[in-house]
């Protein structure tokens, strides 16, 4: 299915869902207690309220800020361009379609013919058989959704650049990302005033696991603002942090094959360490664009969002075609 | 950006860097306005001294190649001209005909075959 076909899909197939999910409700409004039991314990006792009106939005918006991020990222196209964008893609749109509509069910199940919002009790099952059933139809709907296999990449229209004898090639870049670098400075001051009013004694106990998250926070993103990715004879070496000194190194002879790809967070699932366990795909985003992408010898691929990526892959197949010599 | 060093050019290093990044920055993947990488990562990529990539990447600036600017470190200020990307690259082409055992007076022979 092309990309505009899963878009028109997501929009008619969306408009249902979103009837189910404002018309059960209205439909048997007056069959409805108001304000509705909206949160239960372990139990199944409702321990948590809100009017009607607000009930029905809430479950709206549940649904359609999903919907909507779906359809947009269908009518975009690159999310889908690969097999897992477009399984996670279908698997996300039909398993968050029974979600949304099990989950206003449910609740209107539980309150039906309830005096008052407190004697609205859900049995736990149902809950749990919604979220399985969600879960169940996703990957299913992934399963069925994924599409055609991502076309194997032609060994002959890989970039590669002519390397001669008495000369020592490199190639060094990085990218950055510079609001990342700003939230972190700021989490740093953060840290530091809470440090201050800790010291002072202002504030305490709260104080403490405030300026712990934002050292943590302040840490993490300076280690992940910004990368330095370097090729030469020995392989891919990719440092991570202000000051690259965290490197992931991958040896020419354990690489197939460099080529440059542009993707965007969209399609990658957000910024940063991005991938899905097991499926073999890493990317390290840290701005849309050009990325560096690596086959592994084993299998595996691993892409690093850099500027000047074509130079950088062009070198690399350069010195894996030297190294198999 | 992509260097490559010739190990038995006589030159002196920075000299050598230079015409390095100015071979890099001719050949389009650096335009007016792109930053470079830092000039440690470049030194450490090359196993040479930072001092010495320092150097070139002045003497680009004073060329009118490369601008240095306070907090956004060094970014390129426009295209080298004609002669000098040229002049690299016959310097290329002599280093690899020394290499085969041909002098320059040979390479300009084979030059004016071509012409």
């Amino acid at each position: 299915m092309t990309s505009k076909g899963r878009a028109v899909l997501a929009l008619g197939g969306g408009v249902l869902v979103t009837a189910a999910v404002a018309g059960i409700p209205l439909a048997l409004r007056d069959r409805l207690p108001d304000p509705l039991a909206t949160h239960w314990n372990g139990a199944g006792t409702p321990n948590g309220h809100m009017s009607f009106t607000t009930a029905l939005w809430a479950g709206l918006a549940l649904w359609g800020v999903a919907w909507i991020v779906l359809t947009v990222l269908a009518l975009r196209g690159p999310a889908l361009a690969t097999r897992l964008g477009r399984a996670s893609w279908t698997g996300f749109l039909f398993g968050w379609a029974v979600l949304a509509v099990g989950m206003q069910g449910t609740t209107v199940a539980a309150n039906l013919d309830a005096a008052d919002w407190r004697q609205a009790g859900l049995p736990v099952w149902q809950a749990i058989a919604v979220s399985l059933a969600a879960l169940a139809v996703g990957v299913l709907a992934g399963f069925l959704g994924r599409g055609a296999p991502d076309p194997h990449r032609d060994p002959a229209a890989l970039p590669t650049v002519r390397l001669r004898a008495g000369r020592r090639a490199v190639w060094v870049s990085r990218a950055s990302n510079g609001w990342l670098l700003g939230l972190s400075l700021a989490s740093l001051a953060g840290a530091l005033v809470c440090a201050v009013l800790a010291v002072t004694g202002v504030l305490e106990g709260s104080a403490l696991t405030l300026l712990g998250a934002l050292a943590l926070a302040t840490l993490v993103g300076l280690a992940t603002c910004s990368t330095r990715v370097r090729v030469d004879e020995n392989g891919l070496r990719v440092g991570f942090g202000l000051f690259g000194g965290l490197a992931r190194r991958t040896p020419i002879d354990r690489i197939e094959s460099a080529w440059v790809e542009t993707r965007s967070p969209t399609e990658v699932g957000g910024w940063g360490v991005r991938g899905v366990p097991g499926a073999g795909r890493v990317t390290f985003m840290l701005r849309g664009g050009e990325c560096l992408v690596i086959r592994r010898v084993t299998g595996g691929e691993f892409a690093v969002s850099v500027d000047d990526a074509g130079n950088g892959a062009a070198l690399l197949n350069a010195y894996v075609a030297e190294a198999a010599h | 950006m992509l260097l490559s060093l010739d190990l038995n050019d006589p030159r002196p290093l920075h000299d050598q860097v230079a015409g390095a990044i100015r071979r890099a920055i001719a050949d389009g993947s650096y335009r007016p306005g792109d930053r470079l990488p830092p000039a440690r990562d470049l030194a450490d990529a090359l196993g040479i001294n930072a001092n010495t990539v320092l150097r070139a990447l002045r003497e680009l600036r004073d060329e009118g190649l490369l601008e240095f600017r306070r907090g956004r470190g060094v970014s390129v200020l426009s295209r080298p001209d004609a002669r000098a990307v040229l002049a690299e690259a016959a310097r290329e082409l002599l280093a690899e005909a020394d290499r085969y055992g041909y002098g320059p007076e040979e390479v300009i022979h084979i030059i004016r075959e071509l012409t």
